[in-house]
C-alpha cells in the first residue's frame, strides 16, 4: 500500500520536479521551493515570480533507509539495492529539499558535501513512471541544471 | 484557581491484542475509566466525548469513528468526535475537552484515544506512518516516519557533538522503566551493548531507537472544577496548557535540532500555570524515537540547548533522578497506540500524582507537579499539559 498522488496532482508540479522551478517573492525576493501561496522567507508575499534553481547545493543532513524499512513504493529498489540514502539538502539559492542521494555507494556521506540535482526515475505508480530530482555528489565540472 | 480537572481515569494494557479491535479496545479502557471514580458515576452525566485516533479504526470507519465508539459503550446521544493530528491525536482531543469544559458549556466530558495498529500488515502500518509527514515531498523521496526522525538525529549529532551511545541510553532508560510498568507493551530490560548491535532502521537509528506499533485506548473524564470534587476528592487539575504547529515538512524548518512546535506549546503552558520546569516532580515525553526524548529535554526547558546528553548521563531523568522521564517506559517501552498516546500519558499522570502506580518501585515519591508532552508526526503539532494533584 503505497502512499497515493494522482497523476494529475503529479503532473501540475512537473516543472519543480524535472527542473526545479522555484519562486522569487516580489515582496521580498526571498525564494520558496517547493512553491507556497504565501511566502516562507516574509510570511506576507502572495505574488512570485518562477526562478530556475541551479541544482547546486550542500549536503545538510542524512539517513540511510534499511531495505525492510522503505516505503512500500521504494521497496524494489531497497531490495535491489539493500539500501539508498536520503538527504537534506542546502540549495545555493537558500531553500532546503527532500531527495534521494546517488553515486554514493555503501560509503557514508559527509556533512556539508557539495552535491547537485540530477533527473532521475523515482517511483511508479497507476502505470506511470514519476520521474524528479535526487541528488550526487558534485564533480570537477560545471554542473548542468536537471533537465538541460 | 485551575478551572479543570480530571476526575478518571483507563487503559488498556498497550500491547498486541488479536482477539479486541479498535471497539473492544475503546470499551475497556472506557469501563475502566467508570470504575476508576472514586464516589463511582452515572455515564448518563457525560457530556460529550473526544476521540483521538489517526488510521479511522485502521481504515474501516473513515467517517464517523467517534459516535461509533460511543454508542457502542452506551452513550448514543452525546456529540462525539474524532480527533486527528497524527500521533498527538491524544493530545489534542484531550485540550478538546479542557476548552470544551473550560467554555462553560459543560461539565463532564470524555477524552479518548485508541489505536488498531497491529491488524495492519507491516506495508499498511508503514502506510498510516508514512502519510503524516509531508507526503509530496518527503515521503516521496523515499524518506519514511523513521527516516525523518533519523535526519534529525545525524544533524543533531553533528551540532551538538552527541554521540550514538547518547541515542541507546534513552532506550535503556525507558526500558528499564517499562519493565516495571504492568501496562507497558515492552516489559524488559536492555542493555546498551543491544541497542547498539539491533538492526539497521534508518541511521544512525537501529530498531531498539524506535517505538513500535502497538494496540491500545486510554480515557480520561475531564470534569470543571466546581463539579469536580463530587467525584473524588483528589481530583488531578489542569494547571495549564499549550498548543502548537510547525511546518509539516523539515526542509521548510530553519532548524530540525529542536522542534518549534513543542517550544511553543510549552511556553503557553508554564506560562498559563504559573510554573516552570524547575517545578516539576515528572514528565511524559513524546520519545517515538530516541533523539526525540534527546530534543524534547531543552525544548521543555529541563536544560540549557546542548545539555541534553549531559543530563541524560547525570542519570537525573531516571526514575529516582531529580526529574523523571517516561517512568512509564514511555512511547518506547510502554508502546505508541498513535491516537491512544496522548491520553495513556495523561493517565500515567493522573496516578502519579495519586500515588496509584501499581508497584511502589515504580511510583515517583511525593509527586505533586507533572508535565505531558505529545508531538505529532515529526513535530508538525505539539500539545502540553501541566497538572497537579489535589
Amino acid at each position: 500500500m503505497g502512499a497515493h498522488v494522482s497523476i494529475a496532482m503529479y503532473q501540475r508540479n512537473i516543472p519543480l520536479r524535472y527542473r526545479l522551478v522555484g519562486q522569487r517573492c516580489q515582496t521580498c525576493g526571498g525564494v520558496n521551493f517547493p512553491p507556497r501561496a504565501v511566502c516562507s522567507q516574509c510570511s506576507k508575499g502572495t505574488r512570485f515570480e518562477d526562478i530556475q534553481l541551479s541544482g547546486r547545493g550542500v549536503l545538510y543532513s542524512w539517513t540511510r533507509i534499511a531495505g525492510a524499512g522503505a516505503p512500500s513504493e521504494f521497496a524494489a529498489q531497497a531490495q535491489a539495492l539493500g539500501s539508498f540514502v536520503v538527504g537534506l539538502v542546502q540549495l545555493e539559492e537558500g531553500p532546503r529539499v527532500v531527495a534521494q542521494i546517488v553515486e554514493v555507494g555503501r560509503s557514508a556521506p559527509r556533512l556539508g558535501q557539495r552535491v547537485e540535482a540530477v533527473l532521475r526515475r523515482i517511483y511508479e505508480e497507476d502505470g506511470v513512471i514519476r520521474y524528479g530530482y535526487k541528488f550526487r555528489p558534485a564533480g570537477d565540472a560545471a554542473p548542468t541544471p536537471p533537465g538541460k | 484557581m485551575p478551572e479543570v480537572a480530571i476526575v478518571g481515569a483507563g487503559q488498556t494494557r498497550f500491547g498486541d491484542f488479536p482477539d479486541r479491535g479498535v471497539k473492544e479496545l475503546f470499551a475497556e479502557a472506557y469501563q475502566e475509566t467508570l470504575a476508576s471514580v472514586d464516589r463511582g458515576m452515572d455515564p448518563a452525566d457525560i457530556q460529550a466525548a473526544y476521540i483521538g485516533c489517526l488510521s479511522a479504526g485502521g481504515g474501516f470507519q473513515l467517517g464517523q469513528l467517534a459516535p461509533l465508539l460511543t454508542s457502542y459503550v452506551g452513550l448514543p446521544d452525546i456529540p462525539s468526535l474524532r480527533v486527528e493530528n497524527a500521533c498527538a491525536s491524544g493530545g489534542y482531543a484531550l485540550v478538546a475537552a479542557i476548552c470544551a469544559v473550560a467554555s462553560g458549556r459543560y461539565d463532564l466530558v470524555l477524552a479518548a484515544g485508541v489505536e488498531k495498529m497491529r491488524d495492519a500488515s507491516a506495508n499498511r502500518a508503514r502506510y498510516w506512518l508514512g502519510v503524516s509527514g509531508d507526503t509530496e515531498y518527503e515521503r516521496l523521496a523515499g524518506l519514511t516516519f523513521a527516516g525523518i526522525y533519523a535526519t534529525m538525529a545525524r544533524r543533531y549529532m553533528e551540532e551538538y557533538a552527541l554521540k550514538r551511545e547518547h541515542l541507546a541510553l534513552v532506550a535503556v532508560k525507558n526500558h528499564a522503566h517499562g519493565a516495571q510498568n504492568p501496562k507497558a507493551q515492552f516489559q524488559r530490560q536492555v542493555d546498551v551493548d543491544t541497542v547498539l548491535r539491533g538492526p539497521e532502521v534508518a541511521s544512525p537509528l537501529g530498531v531498539w531507537d524506535c517505538c513500535s506499533t502497538t494496540d491500545g485506548a486510554a480515557c480520561v473524564l475531564v470534569a470543571s472544577a466546581r463539579v469536580a470534587r463530587s467525584f473524588t476528592d483528589r481530583p488531578v487539575y489542569v494547571m495549564g496548557w499549550g498548543a502548537a504547529s510547525d511546518h509539516l515538512a523539515i526542509h521548510d524548518r530553519a532548524r530540525i535540532t529542536s522542534l518549534r512546535a513543542t517550544v511553543s506549546a510549552c511556553r503557553q503552558a508554564y506560562q498559563q500555570a504559573g510554573v516552570g520546569p524547575q517545578d516539576l516532580d515528572l514528565a511524559e515525553v513524546h520519545d517515538c524515537f530516541t533523539i526525540a526524548e534527546i530534543m524534547a529535554y531543552s525544548d521543555l526547558g529541563l536544560c540549557e540547548e546542548g545539555r541534553n546528553a549531559a543530563l541524560l548521563e547525570s542519570g537525573a531523568t531516571r526514575l529516582g533522578g531529580s526529574i523523571p522521564v517516561n517512568v512509564s517506559g514511555g512511547l518506547k517501552a510502554k508502546g505508541h497506540p498513535l491516537g491512544a498516546t496522548g491520553i495513556g500519558m495523561a493517565c500515567e499522570i493522573f496516578w502519579q500524582l495519586r500515588g496509584q502506580a501499581e508497584l511502589p518501585s515504580r511510583q515517583v515519591k511525593d509527586a505533586q507537579i507533572a508535565l505531558s508532552h505529545n508531538v505529532g508526526g515529526s513535530g508538525g503539532s505539539a500539545v502540553v499539559v501541566v497538572y497537579r494533584g489535589g
